[in-house]
């Protein structure tokens, strides 16, 4: 049997020529410029055709991807293609509803087109078209603190609800916080770009996340069915976050945090980054109150980034609903500050008594000025 | 000729009263010794031979039957070498048996004829009806304690035969040790405490209300310190309290204080690689009690919670509940007392450093799993749940001294007396459908717990132990009357949520 054949699902108007494009990617030592480079030089059947005869390596555009050894790469492509069946594979991502477009193809998205590394093969959940239309990425740390949760949470639910189309990293922390903030407003799609491949949820705890996305906007990925969350894919996938965005906002990141990777491909391809100013004193704000300093722009809410993309219609700012603090409970939310502190902390800092402070806490808590988790105390907002 | 001589065995911390009956006949000389006893019980005749050689007595040579009766009951240890000597001397008629009659004997034999102490003094006088009790000369303390007895001592063989004869005196009682300084001059005093207001208040709460305790806070935050400060708040052990604490420590061979009643509320630190049979109580043979047991009427302390393995933890919530821990093995099944105080402190994760989640080295599932080691259940148990950060460097160095231990103690033990007024021996222990009676809550205080009951952050039963915990700082504060919003909200803020679930991102 000829594997693969044109299929209805293979992005929209599919050539056949993803069937091959997917097994090409699911080779092992198959990295994002590699697979470019085979594709840049044949069509994916042909490209295929070569792997399989040891040839993937014959031409020079191909073998300088595949330094310092494109002989034994090849000889290892070939062995490995020997072992995969196209047809297989294809059926396969038929079963886990995955759809696989290539680039220069038909529905290809037009925010990677002119790209300088786009994804040669893009792997997808959902409705690819959603990319057409206004894109900000959130990113930042997966240790974040509750402000930089909450800010995410926020910035990702005013977006949405502007309809702006939220890019995000579907990992633990900011990423998660921005994307379920955008699905809380049913405003504008989501879109997650992963690491791993489509079947295999990481974290494990955000299943329910990728469903939502999958459901509501698009989860796309680069890697192929299967692929394990191994750590030189989140650059990878970083770059195309960037890539894709028209804006990157950094909510809190540690100074050698991966959100690095994100803004330096974003600043390599002229896309605006914009920083939410932090403490001076949390470890996770030190990146982007060092992006402020270099002369980003501040994000202080949504209207901060709407008027990044240029857009001048925003949602009112919801207004300010809290009971104001009476004189007993301002020295204690004074004590809070901006970072957590511990019952304790606040005790002394306040000068006040614990049966005091506790009054305060419990009155301010009740309020929405305060929050605590495990026993530290934060200002909500 | 027979001759029955009442002594005791330990069953875990009670005593089984014994009657060794000694059977002197004509025939192969021998000695048998009957009636389940224990391997170091079976060596005795060894013991009783070269004692009664030693003391220039004579072995009889005719056939010996001892029975431990009643003979279901196993025995253990060496304490009733002195009752079958005295047995096998009234049998083959070195003394009379009026001699010996309202007589009870307890202790161990040495070859050269002394009289040594055996652990568990206390139980086992108190299981013993006779008028009349001789034990050896250093446990007359701990004899005299349980009252009721004629307490005799003997220090050898020779010493005892003469007095039982009528030939000899009785020794007298060995002289007490010289009195010691008050023992709570010697306990670590909170004074020393620099800053660490909030730590204060729990550790004062605690004591007075008998609510157990976890501290959570990176090293050097002074957990393990504010927790040995704990004995000396709380007040000296009374009546059966006393009396139960002093079995245990016997029983367990823990050195009793001069007096022999344990008075001050003990204190027992096990190190995290201790044993669920080490903690619990058990063991094969003897039944000895644990370290929950040991710190019956006062503070179990255990330092680095995390490390210990969470089936050891677990095995604490029965006693925590019933106060009492009953320990099955096929041979027997003991009930030890399990009336402690727990205290425990932990880092907040592997590194210490965490808790604000940004200081942290660890990864999150490092942190999930450490925490993950107390579970939902026994945490539950916790009242008081205290994050302590380190102390400010200006209160360590310049700060003035906090509050004594003695001020604090006059409030704990007025704080204990009110709740003994309410039937309970305190505030911790007040049951659940008496609460509305006796810990009413003002209007603000009701507001403050129906807001957190709504918002989920509260359940039925953390309501109650809120309440209980708010009566005692009330209590502390000599406030009469329903608990108002300021003791509430002091009570909620001193039991943190320790251990969240990771909070959906």
């Amino acid at each position: 049997m000829t594997p693969g054949g044109p299929g209805g699902r293979s992005g929209q108007g599919g050539t056949g020529e993803e069937a091959w494009a997917a097994a090409l990617a699911g080779l092992p030592a198959m990295g994002p410029a590699r697979l470019r480079a085979l594709l840049a030089t044949w069509a994916p059947a042909e490209a295929w055709a070569k792997v399989v005869g040891g040839a993937g390596c014959s031409r020079p555009e191909v073998a300088r991807a595949c330094r310092p050894d494109p002989a034994g790469v090849a000889a290892y492509w070939r062995a490995a293609a020997r072992r995969v069946s196209v047809a297989d594979g294809w059926e396969a991502l038929g079963r886990a509803g995955v759809s696989v477009t290539v680039a220069g193809g038909p529905g290809y998205p037009d925010a990677l087109r002119l790209d300088p590394e786009p994804p040669a093969v893009l792997f997808s959940r959902g409705d690819l078209g959603v990319i057409a239309g206004r894109r900000v990425a959130i990113v930042g740390t997966r240790r974040c603190t509750r402000y930089g949760r909450d800010v995410a949470h926020e910035l990702g639910r005013d977006l949405a609800a502007g309809g702006v189309r939220v890019i995000s990293g579907l990992a633990l922390g900011i990423d998660g916080a921005a994307h379920r903030g955008a699905l809380a407003s049913n405003g504008a799609p989501p879109i997650g770009v992963v690491g791993s491949g489509l079947d295999v949820v990481y974290p494990p705890g955000h299943r329910d996340l990728w469903e939502s996305v999958a459901g509501a906007g698009v989860l796309l990925s680069e890697a192929p069915l299967g692929a394990r969350p191994e750590p030189w894919r989140f650059p990878v996938r970083n770059r195309v976050i960037a890539a894709l965005a028209e804006l990157v906002v950094v909510v809190e990141s540690a100074e050698k945090g991966g959100s690095r990777h994100t803004v330096e491909a974003a600043m390599a391809r002229d896309v605006q980054v914009m920083a939410v100013p932090g403490s001076v004193r949390s470890p996770v704000s030190a990146y982007p109150n060092g992006l402020l300093a270099d002369g980003c722009h501040p994000v202080r809410d949504a209207l901060d980034v709407l008027v990044g993309l240029g857009l001048s219609s925003a949602p009112a700012p919801p207004a300010e609903a809290r009971p104001v603090p009476g004189p007993e409970e301002t020295p204690v939310l004074d004590a809070i500050g901006w970072e957590p502190a511990t019952f304790d902390d606040v005790c002394g800092r306040s000068g006040c008594s614990p049966g005091q402070v506790g009054v305060a806490l419990a009155r301010l808590q009740a309020g929405g000025w305060v929050a605590e988790r495990a026993g530290w105390w934060e200002r909500a907002r | 000729m027979i001759a029955i001589v009442p002594s005791a065995t330990l069953l875990g911390v009670e005593g089984a009263p014994v009657a060794v009956e000694v059977h002197v006949s004509k025939g192969l000389p021998g000695f048998t010794i009957v009636g389940l006893p224990d391997a170091s019980c079976r060596e005795s005749r060894d013991r009783v031979r070269a004692a009664l050689l030693s003391s220039g007595l004579a072995w009889p040579l005719k056939r010996v039957t001892v029975n431990l009766a009643p003979s279901s009951v196993r025995k253990a240890g060496g304490g009733l070498d002195l009752p079958i000597a005295v047995g096998l001397l009234v049998a083959s008629e070195e003394l009379t048996a009026e001699a010996v009659a309202g007589c009870a004997f307890v202790g161990e034999l040495g070859l050269d004829g002394s009289i040594r102490r055996v652990p568990g003094i206390v139980p086992l006088v108190a299981a013993l009806t006779a008028r009349v009790v001789v034990v050896p000369p250093d446990c007359f303390a701990e004899a005299s304690v349980v009252g009721g007895h004629k307490v005799r001592v003997a220090g050898t063989l020779t010493e005892l035969l003469a007095a039982l004869r009528g030939s000899g005196p009785w020794p007298g009682p060995p002289d007490p040790p010289a009195p010691r300084p008050a023992p709570v001059a010697g306990l670590p005093d909170l004074a020393d405490v620099r800053g660490q207001a909030v730590g204060r208040v729990a550790v004062e709460v605690a004591a007075a209300g008998g609510h157990h305790l976890l501290f959570s806070g990176p090293p050097g935050a002074g957990k393990t310190m504010l927790a040995s400060r704990l004995p000396g708040l709380l007040p000296p052990l009374e009546g059966d309290d006393a009396l139960t604490a002093t079995r245990v420590h016997s029983a367990a061979a823990v050195t009793l204080p001069p007096g022999g009643l344990v008075v001050r509320p003990p204190f027992r630190a096990p190190h995290h690689g201790a044993s669920a049979v080490a903690l619990i109580g058990g063991g094969t043979g003897t039944m000895r009690p644990g370290e929950i047991s040991l710190s019956h009427g006062g503070v179990l302390f255990l330092d680095e919670m995390c490390e210990f393995p969470s089936a050891v933890l677990d095995a604490l919530r029965q006693p925590l509940e019933e106060g009492v821990v009953r320990v099955c093995r096929a041979r027997a099944t003991v009930t030890f007392p399990a009336r402690f105080l727990l205290v425990g402190a932990t880092n907040p994760c592997p590194c210490g450093e965490g808790g604000a989640g940004t200081a942290c080295r660890c990864p999150p599932a490092a942190r999930q799993r450490y925490n993950r080691r107390l579970s939902g259940p026994l945490l539950d148990r916790f009242d008081l749940r205290v994050v302590v950060s380190r102390p400010d460097a200006a209160a360590v160095l310049g700060g003035p001294p906090g509050e004594g231990s003695q001020a604090v103690a006059a409030r704990v033990l007025a704080a204990r007396a009110l709740a003994r007024e309410r039937g309970a021996r305190c505030n911790a222990e007040l049951p659940a459908a008496a609460l509305d009676a006796l810990v009413p809550l003002a209007p603000e205080a009701a507001r403050v717990l129906e807001h957190r009951l709504r918002a989920g952050l509260l359940s039925a039963r953390g309501v109650h132990r809120i309440r209980r915990v708010a009566r005692t700082i009330a209590d502390l504060g000599g406030h009469a009357g329903p608990v108002a919003e300021e003791h509430v909200c002091l009570a909620l803020s001193l039991r943190a949520e320790l251990a969240p679930a990771e909070a959906a991102a």
